[in-house]
């Protein structure tokens, strides 16, 4: 009889990079990154999917890292919000937010940022209730959200 | 509009941005969880199922044998680790008094809530400590819970301390003016009756602390997540017999606080004395469901209030009872003060001459009520106001010419309010006509007959409010949690002329790093860029009090203020040793001290700071001009922000949703000293409080069974539901504060309960609704159209 594998060599591309890691089969991809890659931008706000804080892009697509274990991101790629930045220069989203104060706290800015990410790579004009319904499953206990919809409206338009 | 640090500009009053953003938006923080400590054990609590049962035993050999297990505690364990805390009343404050409350770290005899501790699994990481906990095995016996707020405080109710009586912990009354008398001139008292539900702070990073001991030197260095460093460092020492000086608590980036974060927890106290005894750095990082169960909830209150009038309608005085289910344990180290800040918000802008309130905090089955921003006024602007509509409508008088009537006049300032403090100064009238200007108030009839011709109501609500901030040392004992009012700041100016900033207290998003900064930069003379905010640190930080009651920008920024003011004129004293010009004839700008008269340039600041400092030219080698300063602010007795809040709400009464229109602020916080700081606040204070009346409760069912475990059940609000605040200011500088600052953090939240209840009661009122009970979430919208059809 089989004997249930408690590690799996997992390769994947992270921000760019190859990642080649033999990760427990039950450890969590937020865990995974925050933990053993030390990637702690991407946080754990409620380990169930709810806040977004956790949100992460795997293959172009923004999803909850809380809800995936790190195995399945095998041949997958990854980006987190370290991976936004070119050096020192923030990408048009971070900009937006700086300029816009769409921050307070700052806790569940990294998924905000990577929720804005999916819809400004995926919609072209998205109006006011679009943004809103697509920021709609993160949760922000500072700003009141104000900020962030005129931050992310800031960087659609320049992307147009 | 945003000014970009490294101008000279004047800053304060300007919308500069955030210079702790950029660690942010890049991923660089320090959350306590993002702090990696060697070899760090992780630690994982078997919480009760039960809200009141005897526990008989606790079994814990399997999870002592478990992969990766250090240590198993429960209550035995214990001794000689951590006493039990005691809350209890302090005679050598004038504070009211209340029962003593014994509060074990970890359940012993009996658990009284859901969630609490009652046996502590510490591991190699927090999966295996949670693995273990599972296997732990509680053997309890039920008791007959302590649920309802008002059978709990009834004669016969079973008890939740077994050493108290009954179950009251503070029984508080005050009557101030003559209060028969005012009733018996009444022409009309009206009188409600209000329940507001249970809810929480819930900053998205929950409470979190890591510890590690250094046996070479015998100190400790903790990690926390918390509002107030130096209060949980003389905690820690207390508790675990440690002096001081051998503590430090870092806490410099915090995932929000709002209130939750200023108290002491059993668990931040847990990881310290077991990283000592372990001698490992140890954390526990809490998740969401044990910070929904067992952190800190607020604001569960019962409020009758009676309000007499005139036929002219001047109001002639109040009379309210309040009960607030303060939990099993209340706040530590604080006793309670939520009730007493209900009564306390009352009258607020009005002229009321007199006023009878008692308050009664009881003890309940339940998590522990504590502070959250705001703490008991958003309840008591909600009850005031509330009455205000029912009253003007009776009286047949316009509901903003009924408040404008008996507001306090501009020129009526300084007003001695009613509580004994003075009321410095305001623009009342002038926020509500504002406000009411803004949202075109005189149309709404017309809006509300296009909202009828689609099958749904419309009403306008309006709220306004006295806030009081920045409590004094004499407030704040008043009020229950003695404690300082005053902050310090110290002010280094660095061999390079740039400056460091350090601040007693710590960050929780509120922009201390650039609004201090900004303070600093313009009373020196130098750009943003010269100057860096130090906080959240207590090595390397003077000694502060803690972040709560809109303190920060009177009490830190007034110290701010006073060491920046100190350090210039050392170092013009200097320059004018050095260059024989009268000191009186010097000013700092632009980076260059120069001529007051003509700005001509003498010196660069830099220069100037390196030439004091070595003691060049001609200082006196044993002249006392250090560019080093530390000052301590104590602000005045009381300090007053005000606003009006007016809402624009649609209910559909097919399905009971609300939605809101617009949403108005007009507010008075005296100087600004970030515009956008300060309306990033108002919308972020706007959005709790939309929360707190349409959505967001805390529900035990009637076996104290916690039916909100998560974030599906306990409902924040979103992007979708929260409108853009239109804000706008009125700047009446407060004439005691240096600065004229008055603070302003907690008032976003205080009046939206008032505003929304309001609006909503106003369009459906061909219902006569009785908008008493909040949230008022769809269910209970439905229940009063019902009740009157």
């Amino acid at each position: 009889m089989n004997q249930p594998r408690d590690r799996v060599s997992v390769t994947f591309e992270l921000n760019g990079l190859k990642v080649e890691r033999e990760i427990p089969v039950r450890q969590l991809l937020v865990d995974f990154l925050r933990d053993d890659l030390g990637l702690t931008a991407t946080r754990v706000g409620c380990e169930q999917g709810v806040c977004g804080s956790c949100t992460v892009m795997l293959d172009g697509v923004s999803v909850r890292s809380c809800l995936m274990f790190a195995v399945q991101v095998d041949g997958s790629e990854v980006r987190t919000v370290e991976g936004l930045a070119h050096g020192a220069v923030m990408h048009p989203l971070q900009q937006a937010f700086w300029d816009n104060h769409a921050l307070q706290c700052g806790f569940c800015t990294s998924g905000f940022l990577m929720t804005a990410l999916d819809l400004i790579e995926h919609r072209a004009e998205p109006d006011d209730k679009e943004i809103r319904n697509a920021l709609s499953g993160n949760l922000c206990r500072c700003t009141g959200y104000a900020n962030i919809v005129t931050a992310v409206q800031v960087a659609l338009a320049q992307k147009r | 509009m945003s000014t970009t640090p490294g101008t000279t500009a004047k800053f304060i009053g300007a919308s500069v941005r955030r210079l702790e953003d950029p660690r942010v938006l890049l991923g660089r923080t320090r959350y306590v969880d993002d702090v990696r400590l060697p070899n760090c054990l992780s630690i994982a609590f078997a919480r009760s199922k039960f809200a009141h049962a005897r526990i008989f035993s606790v079994d814990c050999e399997a999870a002592r044998r478990a992969p990766g297990v250090h240590a198993v505690l429960v209550a035995s364990d214990l001794e000689g680790l951590l006493p039990v805390l005691r809350v209890e009343h302090d005679p050598a404050v004038p504070v009211p008094p209340c029962r003593t409350v014994l509060w074990p770290v970890l359940a012993s005899g009996k658990t009284r809530f859901v969630g609490e501790a009652i046996a502590a699994v510490v591991a190699d990481s927090r999966a295996l400590a949670e693995d273990a906990a599972a296997l732990i095995k509680i053997e309890y016996q039920e008791l007959d819970p302590v649920i309802d707020l008002e059978r709990a405080a009834a004669p016969g109710s079973p008890l939740v301390h077994d050493e108290w009586p009954d179950n009251i912990f503070q029984h508080v009354e005050v009557s101030l003016g003559d209060v028969e008398d005012a009733f018996r001139r009444a022409d009309l008292v009206v009188s409600e009756s209000f329940r507001t539900g249970r809810h929480l702070a819930l900053p998205m990073e929950g409470r979190g602390i890591a510890a590690s001991w250094d046996g070479a030197t015998q100190t400790l260095t903790v990690w926390a997540s918390t509002q107030m460093l130096f209060v949980l460092r003389a905690e820690i020492g207390r508790i675990l017999n440690l002096p001081e000086h051998a503590i430090r608590v870092i806490s410099t980036d915090v995932g929000g606080g709002f209130g939750l974060k200023a108290h002491v927890f059993p668990e931040e106290l847990m990881v310290p004395a077991l990283a000592r005894r372990l001698d490992r750095p140890v954390e526990w990082i809490e998740d969401r469901r044990e910070h929904l169960a067992a952190s800190q909830h607020a604001k569960d209150q019962i409020v009758r209030a009676e309000l007499a009038l005139a036929k002219d309608g001047t109001m002639l005085g109040l009379r309210t009872h309040v009960m607030c289910d303060i939990g099993a344990y209340t706040e530590y180290p604080w006793r309670t003060f939520e009730a007493n800040v209900t009564a306390m918000a009352m009258p607020g802008p009005y002229k009321i001459r007199a006023y009878a309130y008692d308050t009664l905090s009881i003890a309940t089955n339940k998590c522990s009520v504590g502070a959250y921003r705001g703490v008991g006024q958003p309840i008591g602007v909600m009850v005031l106001e509330r009455l205000i509509d029912i009253a003007a409508r009776q009286l047949h008088i316009d509901r903003a010419e009924l408040r404008l009537r008996n507001m306090i006049a501009t020129d009526e300032h300084p007003y001695q309010g009613i509580h004994g403090l003075e009321i410095e100064s305001g623009s009342h009238r002038e926020s509500l006509l504002k406000a009411l200007q803004m949202i075109d108030a005189g149309g709404i009839a017309k809006r509300q007959s296009e909202s009828r011709l689609r099958g749904r109501r419309r009403g306008l609500g309006m709220a306004s409010y006295i806030e009081m901030t920045a409590p004094s040392t004499q407030l704040w004992q008043a009020l229950g949690p003695a404690g300082s009012g005053s902050q310090p700041a110290m002010i280094r100016m660095e061999t390079d002329g740039t400056v460091t900033v350090a601040i007693g207290t710590n960050t929780q998003g509120q922009s201390h790093e650039t609004t201090f900064a900004q303070i600093a930069a313009d009373r020196l003379g130098l750009p943003m860029s010269a100057v860096r905010v130090v906080q959240g640190d207590t090595s390397s930080t003077p000694r502060g009090w803690f972040v709560g009651g809109s303190n920060s920008a009177v009490t830190t920024g007034g110290a701010v203020l006073r060491a920046a003011e100190m350090v210039r004129a050392n170092l013009l004293r200097a320059v004018s040793l050095m260059n024989e010009i009268p000191f009186a004839n010097l000013d700092l700008r632009d980076s260059f001290i120069c001529m007051k008269d003509d700005g001509a340039r003498i010196t660069s600041i830099a220069d100037a700071a390196n030439a004091t400092w070595l003691k060049k030219m001609n200082i006196p080698p044993d002249e006392d001009l250090t560019l080093e300063i530390t000052a301590r602010y104590e602000p005045p007795p009381a300090t007053h922000s005000n606003a009006s809040h007016v809402a624009e709400v649609e209910v559909d009464i097919e399905t009971g949703q609300v939605e809101i229109l617009r949403y108005v602020v007009v507010e008075d916080c005296g100087t600004i000293l970030n515009p956008m700081v300060v309306d990033g606040q108002i919308q972020g204070g706007v959005a709790q409080g939309i929360g707190s009346v349409l959505y967001e409760e805390i529900i035990y069912d009637n076996q104290g069974r916690l039916l909100t475990t998560n974030l599906t059940d306990y409902l924040a609000p979103t992007a979708a539901v929260v409108p853009t605040v239109e804000i706008a200011h009125i700047e009446t500088p407060s004439p005691y504060t240096l600065g004229g600052m008055k603070g302003m953090g907690e008032g976003g939240t205080i009046a939206p309960p008032a505003a929304i209840a309001n609006a909503i009661a106003h369009a459906l009122d061909e219902f006569s609704p009785r908008v008493n009970r909040i949230p008022l979430t769809p269910e209970r919208i439905l229940a009063i159209i019902d009740r009157a059809v």
